[in-house]
């Protein structure tokens, strides 16, 4: 589906590209953050069966390397959902922008000095990690207390991903001015959706880290606010969630109808489906903080409407892929009601890996609106149930969807093909399997009454009433570890080692349908309902939770 | 802006559904009485002694209602009971059918609140006071859980309530 670029000749950034292979640029820049994406995951993933055994009651091994449990937990909770998340993020963004465009980055050298500033951030953060000065998990709240190396690497990391964001604007840009009057391509529409969420929520955290955190840990403040870190942090929280998923979204809206030989099923209702996401992930947030003393009733109910109101353009996506896998299904001969799900690629990792992940993600969807109702959310608040639902978003639909992507992205990185089709697909169906088990197991244990972030294995007491379940759990991590082998193999094969040439083409369209709308792309408007709303919805929660008589009360406590 | 017959039904149906599970939630928080923790009074975790705090423990108020005043710390709940289990932990009694306010605070980081088969479920924030009122219908024993990570030892940091049948 390469279409030449119809842009005009005289432009300067003008690319073609190859269809089974990266030009050398792209290689080395998109390389090099998928590298890093696999090198986290690489310790990230392993530390996930070990969590599940040390919280088996019937088990309770100490974890291998990582003995103290929540250094193990912090290093999961930051290389998976934070470190492999961003990088793959970013890199997969170039790769979507350049190729969609047909043109190059606006500028590579840019995108060379965000992915260095985003490296030694993670160098920094992995030192304080490693050397266990850092037990402070992924949401890092105050005052626990972290070295100061671990807030400088996140910091950095943050601020990569924006220099890296506002890469993709000018480039975006540049394209918007030389073909006017065109719609973007729906791929390039949601990564830039992507990054102006991203770039808006990760304000807040910056703000928590940069004024709070960092100047804590290297003494220059004394005393900081748990209340206002934990606002703060969740203002960033939610809409990283979506951070992750927009990319996998991309994939499902813009590159399996590619994948499947099918046009999507309505490109228009896509773009309103970013758009509702891009601006509402943010002003909802408090649904993390149902249970926090510091914040108002009133703001509960409210994030928690309009964290119903979010959940549409979800419903939305989830009939515009049905249906547009209906239509795969039945124009590869498949009929009656369900039939058509019988013709679609069993076999292919490329597709078994999104559609299971897909699948998965239903399952995320209801337990998460389930999360969202704030009185059932006494009954789940920090519970198994929790880890048990974002392994089925995070874990599940997000990361397959990763996983389907580097199946074709990865063979035409290294002009090689994928290391074993069979291994893949096996890769995709087992860690189905596992996460399903995973996640049933976590959320009935939970709504047992077990406690999320606890070292089962150094519990006194253990309650009968969840311990089958967690043991379940570990069955579950079993599993996943299987799976986990095999992913590895299958990667390593395809880097170092598999001989012939790529299969799959990149799935990119150059071209908007006809009749894409325009108005979707007034960008400063929508920024500005995003200031609007946020202001409503978190305003008045961040001056509630400031102790404006007192200022700040608490001193940092470190966790080693 | 062209909507396909189907999905704009679709569309509706999801608004529908989603409209009557918040309308159930409004009416599980006014009708039921099931209501979140909300915003009450800042206190000053590092000088508890000049508060309600300095004397955790439980109070009878008198027709079946009672208040609770916790600390939570690194890593132990004092509930101002003379009472331990085993293992050293504190144990509270209540009669059944009684109902208890809570009211917990922290010393030092941000623990969590969990009575096991209750609507009990609270972040102990410092510098808040946290507050949720249950109600034991059920006579037995029941775990309360830190369920916020609060450094090595936060998952032996519990105690438990017993609650008492009348007869007994
Ligand atoms: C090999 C498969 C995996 C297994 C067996 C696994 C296992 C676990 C377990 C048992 C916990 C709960 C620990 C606790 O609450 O005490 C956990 C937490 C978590 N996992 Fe995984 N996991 C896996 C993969 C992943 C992936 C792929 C991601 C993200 C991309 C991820 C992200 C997280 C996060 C963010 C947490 C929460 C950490 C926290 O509470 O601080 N996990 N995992
Ligand atoms: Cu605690
Ligand atoms: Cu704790």
């Amino acid at each position: 589906m390469q279409a030449v670029s119809p842009a005009p000749k005289s432009e300067a950034n003008i690319l073609t590209f190859p269809r089974l292979g990266m030009l050398s640029s792209e290689r080395a820049l998109i390389g090099a953050h998928i590298l890093v994406a696999l090198l986290a995951i690489s310790i990230g993933l392993l530390l996930g069966p070990a969590q599940a055994y040390r919280r088996a009651p019937a088990l309770q091994w100490e974890i291998p390397v990582f003995s103290y449990y929540y250094q193990a937990l912090t290093l999961h909770g930051v290389l998976n959902a934070l470190v492999f998340t961003t990088f793959f993020i970013v890199g997969f963004s170039y790769f979507v922008v350049q190729r969609s465009l047909q043109r190059a980055l606006a500028s590579v050298t840019v995108g060379w000095i965000a992915w260095v500033l985003m490296f030694i951030g993670v160098v920094l953060a992995g030192f304080a990690m490693l050397t266990g000065q850092a037990n402070v998990l992924y949401t890092f709240y105050a005052p626990m207390l972290a070295h100061w190396t671990f807030y400088l690497g996140l910091a950095l990391v943050i601020v990569g991903s924006w220099v890296a964001g506002g890469n993709i604007f000018v480039t975006y840009m540049m394209w918007r001015r030389a073909n006017p009057g065109k719609a973007v391509p729906l791929a390039v529409f949601a990564t830039v959706a992507n990054f102006i969420m991203w770039i808006s929520a990760s304000l807040g955290v910056a703000i928590e880290v940069l004024t709070m955190l960092l100047p804590l840990s290297l003494g220059i403040v004394q005393t900081t606010d748990p209340q206002v870190s934990r606002i703060l942090f969740w203002f960033f929280g939610h809409p990283l969630v979506y951070f992750w998923l927009l990319p996998a979204y991309t994939s499902w809206y813009t590159m399996m109808p590619i994948q499947f030989k099918v046009p999507v099923f309505s490109d228009t209702l896509a773009r309103v489906a970013f758009i509702m996401i891009m601006i509402i992930s943010i002003p909802i947030g408090v649904h993390h903080l149902f249970v926090d003393p510091g914040v108002s009733e009133v703001a509960k109910v409210m994030h928690s409407l309009l964290t119903f109101v979010v959940s549409v353009p979800s419903f939305l996506t989830a009939f515009n892929i049905a249906a547009t896998l209906e239509r795969a299904g039945r124009a590869r001969g498949g009929t009656g009601l369900l039939g058509w799900m019988l013709k679609l690629e069993w076999g292919n990792p490329v597709m078994v890996s999104q559609v299971l992940g897909m699948m998965m993600f239903i399952i995320g969807g209801v337990t998460g609106l389930m999360n969202a109702s704030f009185t059932l959310n006494i009954a789940l608040h920090n519970t198994t149930w929790v880890p048990g639902h974002f392994h089925t978003t995070l874990a599940g639909g997000v990361f397959m969807t990763y996983m389907g992507i580097l199946y074709w992205m990865l063979p035409i990185m290294r002009g090689r093909k994928l290391f074993s089709r069979p291994l893949a697909t096996a890769q995709a169906y087992t860690w189905f399997i596992g996460m399903l088990l995973f996640g049933i197991s976590m959320g009935r244990a939970g709504l047992e009454g077990a406690a999320r972030r606890t070292d089962v294995g150094s519990a006194q007491v253990i309650s009968e009433y969840w311990a089958p379940w967690l043991n379940v759990t570990a069955i579950a991590g079993t599993i996943l570890l299987i799976s986990v082998v095999l992913l590895f193999i299958v990667v390593i094969g395809t880097w170092f080692f598999s001989k012939g040439d790529p299969e799959d083409p990149a799935p990119i369209t150059t071209v908007a349908p006809s009749g894409a709308p325009l108005w979707t792309e007034r960008w400063s408007l929508w920024i500005a309902l995003i200031v609007i709303s946020n202001v409503v919805m978190w305003g008045p929660v961040l001056l509630e939770g400031l102790n404006f008589v007192n200022g700040f009360w608490s001193v940092g406590y470190p966790m080693n | 802006m062209h909507i396909d017959r189907l999905e704009r039904n679709y569309l509706i149906a999801v608004a529908l559904v989603l409209g009557v599970f918040f309308a159930a939630l409004i009416a599980g928080a006014l009708v039921f009485g099931v209501r979140l923790p909300t915003a009450t009074a800042f206190v000053n975790p590092l000088a508890l002694a000049d508060t309600q705090f300095a004397n955790p423990g439980l109070r009878d108020l008198g027709d079946g209602k009672y208040e609770a005043v916790i600390v939570a710390g690194m890593w132990r709940f004092q509930v101002g009971t003379n009472e331990f289990s085993e293992t050293g932990h504190e144990i509270m009694r209540v009669p059944v059918n009684s109902q208890v306010t809570f009211n917990i605070t922290s010393r030092d980081i941000t623990h969590g609140f969990m009575i096991e088969f209750h609507n009990a479920n609270m972040e102990i924030v410092p510098g808040q006071v946290a507050r949720q009122t249950v109600t034991f219908r059920r006579p037995g024993e029941y775990h309360v859980q830190c369920h916020e990570y609060c450094g090595r030892d936060h998952a032996n940091m519990f105690f438990t309530i017993i609650v008492e049948d009348a007869a007994a």
